[in-house]
Order: C-alpha cells, then structure tokens, then sequence
C-alpha cells in the first residue's frame, strides 16, 4: 500500500475514503485543522479553516470561513459514504502566533470557539483538539486507520486520535 | 497567477517596494555598522494558499517580525529571518542570542527597518499611514505566514506580496521582507501612483 499525502492548504477541504491517502495540514498558525472521521467506514477529512465567519461577504473561496466550510466537509464526507451521526472531531492550531492585542491578529482562539459552535449544532463529538497556545502546528489524517496526529515545531508527531485498525476486524 | 493585477500595476509596486527596502537597508546598515545590500524586489498577487507556499517551506522554523499598518491605509509588513541570521544580528547589536533581551533586540531591528520602509511608502504616496509596535515570533513559517494573511483573508482571496532580500555585508545574513496590503490597500497605493 503505497501513502499518498494530500496537502489541505489555507481555504481548502479535502475528504477520502481511499486507504493510503493521509490528508495533512503544515504549519498551522491561527488556522483551524479540523478533521471529521467517520471510523466505522475508514473516510475522513480535513478542512484548513482560516476565518470563523463569512459575515456576508460572498469571496471566490468561500471554505476559508468556519461557517461555510464545516457543512461542505459534512456533504462530502457523507457522499463517501460516512454518516452524519457516526462523524468525530479532531481540532488543531487556533494560536496566537503573535502577542498582540491586535483583533486582526488574534484570531486562533474566534477560529476555535466558531468551530466548536458548528459541530455542537451538528451534534458531532469532539475526540481531541491541541488547540490555542502561540506554537505552531502540523496536523496529519491518515484515512486508512482514521488515526490523527499532531506535530509542532521540532518536536515529533503526537497520536490524537488512535488508529482503529482493530476495530476494522470486526 | 497575477490575475488581479496588470504586470504595469506590477511593476509599479515593485518600484514602490524597490524605494521601501532601499531605506530600510540604509537604516538596517546604519544600526548594524555594516553595508547592506538588496535584492531586486519581486511583486506577486497571489491566491493565499500560493503566497504560502512561495514564502518557503512549510515547515521551516523561521523568526518572524510583524509590523501592523495602520491610518489611510491598512496591512502588514513581515520580516523573515533564518534563526541564525537573527543571532548573528543580536551578536552585532552586542547581545547574546540567549540574552532575554535578544527578542527585543529583534523586534528594534524589525520595528526600525519596517518603520524606514512605511515611512517611506508614506512619502512616495502622500499617504498618512503608520506603524504599530513589533511582535516576534520563532515558529513554522507557514504558521507566521498564514496567521498575518488570516488577517487580510476577510475581504480577499490574493495577497499581494512584495518581496525583497536584504543582505548583511560580510556576515552572511538575510532579511525577507514583506508587505501584505489589505484589498483596499492595494487600490488605494495604486491610485495615488496613478495606475489605477
């Protein structure tokens, strides 16, 4: 089985449900990683939210705000086949890279707390997060295991979510 | 990828930006005791994810310096700096890289060189526009990166980014700079150029 990384960037969303693939967000800073797994049926993804609201404006990239792009992942999480009420929640990033009092700047911990207010509405649990801080963060999805993982700046990769491969068994 | 932007619109920040760094650099060679070259300054509006990724690896550790603009026109401008360039500049200030006081150093070289660059911006453009104090932060340069985006990311999905290189003369150090205007900010620097 061959792995395959699949890069979510800032504004972006990505969903699988093909074993090998592991979707990965670098260098998250006041961003959200937030990955939604589905761990009866192995699909899972990962959105790169950047903003918690779209507040009416209409951009080109609408998944970069929370509210926008959480329901988009749900959409197509359950058109790989995952189901609504089985998804779970792994939060990463939301820092505040920068100690400053600027509202601009400070956006991590509105990305976190925009977030957390979807998925409560969607009754969707939340498993883990590594969440506020000022570190930076790099989050991996492995679809296969629908394990997660955390890693911060020269520091090693953190298990968030334990691989379910034992389960699969079953 | 320019797509909002003609390359005559360009060229014109460029110059705009090649003017900036020119007075950062004599700035930065005034406190350093040392010639300061730059590089020919690149313009680039790019879709954000790009701008990341243009600004180098993701997962480099960088030490950033972040200056807000404030006034009639608002953005940011960031200092990249490798780690140990950054120590090789507090050792010329005459302060150890492990001294407390070495972010603070730091941020005088940022907050001194940003200032002498939207100083200016100011001048060439007739605009009354402001720095506001510097943060420092050590971290993945995507994580610098795209939080200062993040802040510009409500009205817009390009940054504008304009980079120069300013190298330190004989100690093998360098800055990357940017500036990252907000949408607003753009029209307006390119108005009072006349390129709109």
């Amino acid at each position: 089985m061959s792995v395959s990384e699949t890069m979510v960037r800032m504004g972006e969303l990505a969903a699988s449900s093909v074993s090998g693939h592991v979707l990965v967000s670098l260098g998250l800073g006041s961003c959200i990683g937030l990955a939604l797994v589905d761990r009866r049926v192995c699909v899972a993804g990962l959105a790169h939210v950047v903003l918690p609201q779209s507040q009416g404006y209409a951009p080109e990239n609408p998944r970069k705000f929370a509210d926008l792009a959480v329901p988009e992942l749900v959409l197509e999480l359950e058109a790989l086949g995952a189901r609504r009420h089985r998804l779970e929640a792994v939060l990463v990033g939301g820092a505040a890279m920068f100690a400053v009092s600027s509202a601009s700047l400070d956006v991590g911990q509105r990305n976190e707390v925009a977030v957390l207010e979807l998925l409560k509405t969607m009754r969707i649990p939340v498993l883990a997060a590594a969440t506020g801080g000022n570190r930076g963060r790099t989050i991996r999805v492995d679809v296969a295991t629908t394990s997660v993982t955390v890693r911060e700046a020269g520091g090693k990769n953190t298990e968030l979510l334990a691989a379910t491969r034992a389960l699969e068994v079953v | 990828m320019s797509t909002h932007y003609s390359e005559l619109q360009l060229d014109a920040l460029r110059e705009l930006a090649n003017i900036g760094s020119g007075t950062a650099s004599t700035a930065l060679s005034i406190m350093l005791g040392r010639s300061v070259d730059i590089s020919v300054p690149t313009a680039e509006a790019l879709p954000f994810a790009d701008a990341v990724d243009a600004a180098g690896p993701a997962e480099q550790e960088i030490t950033g310096i972040v200056l807000g603009i404030v006034g009639d026109m608002t953005g940011t401008v960031l200092l990249l700096v490798p780690p140990t360039d950054a120590d090789a500049m507090c050792r010329m200030l005459g302060v150890e890289p492990s001294d407390e006081l070495a972010l603070s150093a730091l941020g005088e070289i940022g907050n001194i060189i940003g200032t002498s660059y939207i100083n200016a911006l100011a001048a060439m453009t007739g605009m009354h526009i402001e720095p506001t104090p510097p943060a420092t932060a050590t971290d993945m340069l995507a994580a610098i990166v795209e939080t200062v985006l993040a802040g510009q990311a409500l009205s817009s999905d390009v940054a504008l980014m304009l980079d120069s290189n300013l190298l330190v003369e004989g100690a093998d150090c360098s800055i990357s700079f940017l500036l990252v205007p907000d949408a607003d900010g753009i029209e307006m620097v390119l108005a009072r150029l006349g390129m709109s």
